[in-house]
């Protein structure tokens, strides 16, 4: 009789699983979003159909006291602490405040890319009381419930790097287009492994905001310009870069001569990538392309491993979301403006109703690499 | 004629020495000084928050108590929540269960996947840390291959007031835990169930031969704790308002920080609810008072850690002396 039932619930686990399994595999999963994709134009002008200009759709705080000219504390809750990237856009926060004067910024987050403990830090400096919280999220949905009691409590939400919902925060700093991004990454694949190679891809995680968004763009751009190029996985590294050159190294080994090229779609991923193409010996058989801050490419650019590496600078990002902050402090960021004033880099647009753009993505490769120190 | 003085020696109380009154003292004393380092600290609105952050740990640590009691341990449950929040989702958009049945469903999933551990413990005779791990691994693979990553977003409102309304003031899962305690106090205090925990935690093959069904006990404890895992991912989902497969990673170790914290051996055979709520209540309000404080994310960590060092010294000194 014991072993029966042992058996019998055994069997039905294996089942349960398998037909679980068998009923996700229809879909692959890929690491894109569900939203609408519009992918830019195949030739080198890159122009996209005019977009109409969207209303505002951003939270407001509910009663924020009138800081205008005053000075302004300011939380940075980023994804993680302690890597290159976040450090890099500490930095520009840090400038940008030490130019205004009146804004002190301190950036404190989880140690690893966890969705929960980011929410328990925000949650924290809610009680505490700030004027402002910056963040870059770790989950778009999963966020929104924190930063609208942030706006709730009066406290100014400007997001960055990766987004919420739109109504969680008042206005979202991008770092550059989407379909920028998109294009940019497959164009310099392309040119590296030819139009019929085939890729695979390093990702954060599936649900990251700003890596599934630019998965999806990438992937529109792909069928509608580069056909022929075959997408043959996508992986997840956590942004851990142990886990990121484990993964890469499996790629390498599971698809052998038919892996073409890796994209790294974070700064943790890209560095590691290259690593894992370094050591397996496939150096300059394995292209690399990806999101990566130069310091960290330097050695490998240098070796002629990698070719590029797009990005934007991290520290203007953190730099233009202070300023973004210290002007909807002072009232002057309204619903409805179409631009802004961000110090040393000038007049910034608003696109998509309550993004503000940086500017278009960045290409570092052998020639421009050495000029930056971040 | 000698002259008998008479000496009066003054004897501590016994319940002045046991673990969870210095906890409890240790606690108040911590709350004090918080609260005077950071007035939002002692703030209702605070306290009741925090409240509301600690329920997903607080249901998970009572049944892991029993477990810890019984001389067993659970280390799947963080992996079970995130199978009963990929499973509540799953089931809710794939499957197209109405709403309360797929709550219902992540609920038995979670008692099944518990089940499972317990049946294997009870029958094969794998050690619990073995198998827990294990699970622990097959469970999170489940979730992620089941989910294949995606996130179900989008319920409807009335799903929400679990994770993020309040009842007279006081959250809605906060009231859920506290009536809990009551019964999971009750239920290892004043029952012959709980009865049956203490006996198999200190001597096993003592209480078989007493005619205690331990294989039954056993199974049960294990059977609850998957279902507490599945409560909390119901209450974690309406927090959060999405599911995520990535979700309840860790919790384990927080669970047994706060059991192992209120008094209860690791080794078996003792312990209390009153003692894990002691300790969930001293961890989770020494890392908000911190960050309150303005002490930084990871030295928090350090701080804690600290704690349960010294939360265990004290119980083995006491042990020692009680011997």
């Amino acid at each position: 009789m014991k072993t029966s039932l042992l058996t019998t619930t055994a069997a039905a686990m294996f089942a349960l699983s398998f037909t679980a399994g068998g009923a996700s595999a229809a879909g692959k999963w890929d690491g894109a979003d569900d939203l609408p994709t519009s992918p830019l134009a195949c030739d080198a002008s890159g122009a996209a159909a005019p977009a109409a200009a969207k209303p505002y759709d951003g939270g407001q705080p509910t009663n924020a006291p009138d800081k205008a000219g005053k000075e302004i504390t300011v939380v940075d809750v980023p994804k993680l602490i302690g890597i290159g990237y976040f450090n890099a856009t500490s930095k520009g926060m840090q400038d940008a405040a030490k130019e205004l004067g009146n804004v002190k910024v301190t950036t404190d987050g989880p140690t690893e890319a966890k969705i929960d403990e980011q929410i328990k830090f925000i949650d924290n400096y809610i009680t505490r009381g700030v004027d402002g919280v910056m963040f870059a999220a770790n989950d778009p949905v999963a966020i929104a419930p924190v930063l609208k009691k942030a706006l709730s409590k009066g406290i100014h939400v400007v997001g960055y790097d990766a987004n919420s919902t739109p109504d969680a925060r008042e206005w979202f700093v991008n770092q550059a287009e989407f379909n920028g991004i998109g294009k940019s990454m497959m164009d310099s694949m392309a040119k590296e492994i030819g139009e019929d190679g085939s890729f695979a891809i390093v990702t954060s995680t599936f649900t990251t905001p700003n890596q599934a968004r630019w998965i999806a763009e990438m992937q529109a751009y792909t069928e509608k310009c580069h056909p022929k190029m075959q997408w043959l996985e996508t992986v997840e590294a956590q942004e851990d870069n142990n886990l990121s050159f484990n993964q890469a190294t499996t790629l390498i080994n599971k698809y052998g001569d038919k892996l073409k090229g890796l994209f790294g779609m974070t700064s943790v991923a890209t560095p590691a990538s290259a690593e894992a193409v370094t050591k397996a010996g496939q150096c300059g058989k394995i292209a690399v392309v990806g999101l990566a801050t130069p310091n960290a490419m330097k050695p490998y650019v240098n070796a002629d491993c990698v070719k590029s590496v797009v990005l934007w600078n991290p520290v203007d990002l953190g730099y233009a979301a202070t300023y973004v902050m210290r002007a909807v402090a002072d009232g002057k960021l309204k619903p409805g403006a179409t631009s802004v004033e961000a110090g040393k880099l000038g007049k910034l647009s608003v696109v998509n109703g309550s993004e503000i753009l940086l500017g278009p993505p960045f290409i570092f490769n052998k020639d421009n690499v050495t000029k930056f120190d971040f | 004629m000698t002259l008998a003085m008479e000496t009066k020696t003054f004897r501590v109380p016994r319940w002045l020495k046991r673990h969870e009154t210095l906890l409890a003292i240790i606690l108040l004393i911590a709350l004090f000084g918080l609260g005077l380092l950071n007035d939002r600290f002692l703030t209702l609105d605070n306290l009741l928050n925090q409240g509301r952050l600690m329920t997903e740990i607080g249901l998970i640590a009572l049944p892991m108590t029993f477990v810890i009691i019984t001389g067993g341990i659970d280390l799947s449950v963080g992996a079970i929540v995130g199978l009963c929040a990929i499973m509540l989702g799953y089931s809710w958009k794939i499957f197209g269960f109405p709403l309360p049945l797929a709550i219902v469903f992540s609920l038995f999933v979670g008692a099944l996947a518990g089940f499972i551990n317990g049946l294997v413990i009870t029958r094969v005779k794998v050690p619990p840390l073995i198998m827990t791990i294990a699970t622990l691994a097959l469970y999170r693979g489940l979730a992620e291959g089941i989910s294949q990553a995606h996130s179900v977003r989008g319920y409807p409102e009335w799903f929400y007031f679990l994770g993020q309304g309040s009842v007279f003031g006081v959250p809605t899962q906060l009231l859920v835990l506290l009536v809990l305690i009551v019964i999971a106090g009750i239920v290892l205090d004043r029952t012959t169930f709980g009865r049956a925990l203490y006996a198999i935690g200190a001597n096993e093959t003592a209480a078989r031969f007493s005619a205690l069904s331990v294989d039954r006990v056993k199974l049960v404890v294990y059977t609850l704790s998957g279902l507490a895992s599945g409560l909390a991912a119901w209450v974690l989902v309406s927090r959060v308002t999405t599911t995520r497969m990535d979700m309840g990673i860790g919790y384990e170790l927080d669970v047994i920080a706060a059991v192992v914290l209120g008094g209860t051996s690791i080794f078996g055979g003792s312990g209390t609810i009153w003692g894990t709520v002691i300790g969930l209540v001293m961890i989770q309000l020494l890392k908000n008072g911190l960050a309150l404080t303005g002490v930084k994310g990871d030295a928090t960590i350090v701080v804690i850690g600290v704690a349960l060092i010294l939360s265990v010294l004290i119980a083995s000194s006491l042990q020692r002396r009680r011997d």
